[in-house]
């Protein structure tokens, strides 16, 4: 841990007033919102409380945006403004209990115009004091149990301290041994092995103040040390950076304790994606260096343990093949917490890029034939960091199986019904990820009536519906999901069903290209098109999709 | 519901058993501080299982389980958020206990404890 010693020396001297809280409290959020993942993954139960970490940070986000703007120096307004945001915010048990500690703690410093060591003792003893009123019987082990050591060690160090910066570490120490004890605590924790996910982000929440004081980043995840069977070599693969030609992969014994800071920051220096997993006292590092180093993590560990196996693999010939399937990786757009992400069902490629480039944040891959389950709906968003969902089914026999996803998921999900492609991409183009779920979803619903589809594909049995009749291979075209028209060729096809569409009303027509369509045959059929519709402006996509030739999006 | 009949022979859980998890799943939810006696005109409700000192009623209509909850809540939470927290809770683990899907549970805030003001 490097610490900006002149930088704590002068905050040191600072008395801690309104503004300085509100920094304080922004950093700890920022560092809990870093480390959420880590406090999701800790869940040992699939449904109360669904992600502690996200409904935290929630909570704290909702507090943050009640003192942004107040420009108060006194302190205890400070507090009760975000105490009062957090209790508006509440998001499940672990937001709930948050919201009750920050009250009892805003209630310990109401008076107060800086927080004096005193205060601060007495704020945190009174956010122990209300967090535990809360509940008929607490369960040790949990968050609450965190606020207590932390609480009772203030009190118990409090006389001997000289400033709040020192009651503030000596709190997150505190919190920090909480938080291990745990499991020992809460017998379910130990049979996951995991400590309590409320409790830990607690903990993230004050040590991020700390951070802040030492000046350390609160945008880098904190290092972890999975459990040897979760260090995961195939995910390390795909962050390989320019000149890192080697993997290096070393199992060792460690001759004492190993001191993970210093190790880490021994490894940082020599490569990058450094992984460290543990296993009863047997431990695995994996990092990617350049060619001239790829000795040094080797030589490096061998003084400081015991090598038992090492792996070298030149990771220039697996490059390649990374670098050939990144350029088909389509790259989606960040979901910001709290913001609502868009789920859609993708039958092909480029359609996948186009709602990609449109904001959408997961891609379902399922279409006609291949329908995708609830649980792959389920399993795209289920990690997000937000509750807000809204699924955009593209197909009408998959906006089932998206409405039970949104049956089994406690995170506030919307499904518009898009029955087609196009009805999907004319829904996302009025989408808002800062807006209301429900409204959006409203307005999406209304988007995705202005749009009509077309669909060119080939028969798979001789038929006759609503009056035309189909042979057995022939080409025919639907009109939002009606057959209206069979044909011989695809360009007969997609003629007649623009004359059904009654495209001379409208403005534009897309032509998204299926799989077994060449992109010449695409273009010149666009042309046709042209020529018949002097005033339509016609576009040709990429699809991708199979089985059909042609999705049009007639608007 | 409640039922199963095996090869061995019938198994049969009684509401009063439901209601005993319910209501100690309810009592580990934080922010409730206590449960209400059921309100006794609260409508025709069938004659199963009622625990009025315990504010929790379980009923079975046909192949569902409904549970019915009276809580107290501690005033100064949000209320919304502890209600629906104790509607998961009850809801994991009867299912989690039971093996069976539980229709649905209805929490009624039946009242606020203050026990401090700010």
């Amino acid at each position: 841990m490097t610490i900006d010693t002149a930088r704590v020396e002068k905050l040191r001297k600072r008395p801690i007033d309104g503004q300085a809280f509100k920094r304080l409290v922004e950093a700890g959020l920022t560092w809990l919102r870093t480390n959420q993942q880590v406090v999701n993954s800790l869940n040992v139960f699939p449904v109360p409380d669904g992600d502690t970490g996200t409904n935290m940070t929630l909570t704290l986000q909702a507090a943050w945006n009640e003192v942004k703007d107040m420009g108060t120096h006194h302190l205890g307004e400070m507090a009760a403004a975000f105490s009062k945001g957090a209790l508006m915010g509440a998001r499940g048990n672990s937001g709930v209990i948050t919201s009750q500690i920050l009250r009892g703690f805003s209630r310990g410093v109401h008076d107060k115009d800086v927080l004096d060591i005193p205060a601060f003792v007495k704020a945190l003893g009174e956010a122990r004091d209300t967090a535990y009123k809360g509940v008929v019987r607490p369960v040790e082990g949990t968050i609450l149990t965190v606020i207590k050591e932390t609480a009772n060690a203030a009190e118990a160090a409090g006389g001997s301290i000289k400033d709040a910066m020192e009651l503030l570490e000596v709190a997150v120490r505190a919190a920090d041994e909480a938080v291990k004890k745990t499991p020992e605590m809460l017998p379910i924790l130990k049979q996951a092995g995991v400590v309590d996910s409320g409790g830990k982000g607690l903990f993230f929440f004050m040590e991020g103040m700390l951070r802040h004081v030492y000046g350390e980043s609160l945008e880098t995840p904190t290092m972890q040390v999975h459990a040897l069977s979760a260090v995961g070599l195939e995910d390390a693969l795909e962050v390989v950076e320019e000149g890192q030609d080697y993997e290096v992969v070393v199992d060792f014994v460690p001759t004492g304790e190993l001191d993970l800071h210093g190790f880490y920051g021994k490894l940082e220096e020599m490569g990058t994606s450094i992984q460290v997993g543990e296993g009863e006292g047997m431990y695995r590092m994996h990092i990617h260096v350049p060619t001239e180093k790829r000795y040094e993590p080797i030589d490096y560990i061998m003084g400081i343990g015991t090598v038992t196996k090492v792996a070298i693999e030149n990771l220039m010939a697996q490059m390649d093949d990374i670098q050939k399937s990144k350029a088909s990786q389509i790259q989606f757009g960040a979901v910001e917490p709290g913001n609502i992400a868009v789920v859609v069902v993708s039958p092909g490629h480029g359609i996948s890029r186009i709602f990609a480039s449109l904001g959408v944040a997961a891609v379902v891959a399922g279409g006609q034939t291949m329908n995708p389950s609830t649980q792959d709906i389920l399993s795209s968003f289920e990690n997000m960091p937000t509750d807000k969902v809204i699924i955009l089914p593209n197909n009408k026999n998959i906006v089932m199986a998206a409405n039970q996803a949104k049956e089994v998921t406690v995170k506030k999900v919307q499904v518009v019904a898009t029955r087609t492609v196009p009805q999907g991409l004319a829904a996302m183009l009025s989408f808002d990820p800062s807006g209301d779920v429900e409204a959006v979803a409203e307005k999406m619903n209304k988007a995705m009536s202005h749009v009509k589809t077309g669909e060119i594909t080939i028969a798979t049995r001789s038929v006759e519906i609503d009056g035309v009749t189909v042979k057995d291979g022939q080409v025919i075209a639907l009109l939002d999901g009606k057959l209206v028209a069979s044909a011989e060729t695809v360009e007969s096809g997609t003629m007649e069903l623009l004359e059904k569409a009654s495209a001379a009303e409208h403005e534009i027509v897309t032509l998204f290209y299926g799989e077994d369509m060449p992109h010449v045959e695409a273009n010149r059929i666009a042309d046709v098109i042209r020529g018949r519709y002097s005033n339509l402006e016609v576009e040709v996509q990429e699809g991708g999709q199979p089985h059909y030739q042609f999705i049009l999006s007639i608007e | 519901m409640g039922e199963e009949t095996t090869s061995l022979g019938g198994i049969h859980i009684s509401p009063t058993a439901v209601a005993t998890i319910a209501y100690h799943a309810t009592l580990q939810s934080y922010g409730v501080v206590g449960l209400a006696p059921k309100n006794l005109t609260d409508g025709i409700v069938s004659t199963i299982t009622r625990e009025p000192s315990r504010g929790i009623s379980v009923q079975y209509k046909d192949d569902e389980i409904h549970i019915d909850i009276n809580i107290i809540v501690e005033y100064g939470t949000r209320i919304n958020s502890v209600a629906e927290s104790v509607a998961n809770t009850v809801r994991f683990h009867v299912e989690k206990a039971l093996g069976l899907r539980v229709q649905s549970v209805n929490v009624h805030v039946a009242g606020l404890r203050i026990s401090n003001t700010d």
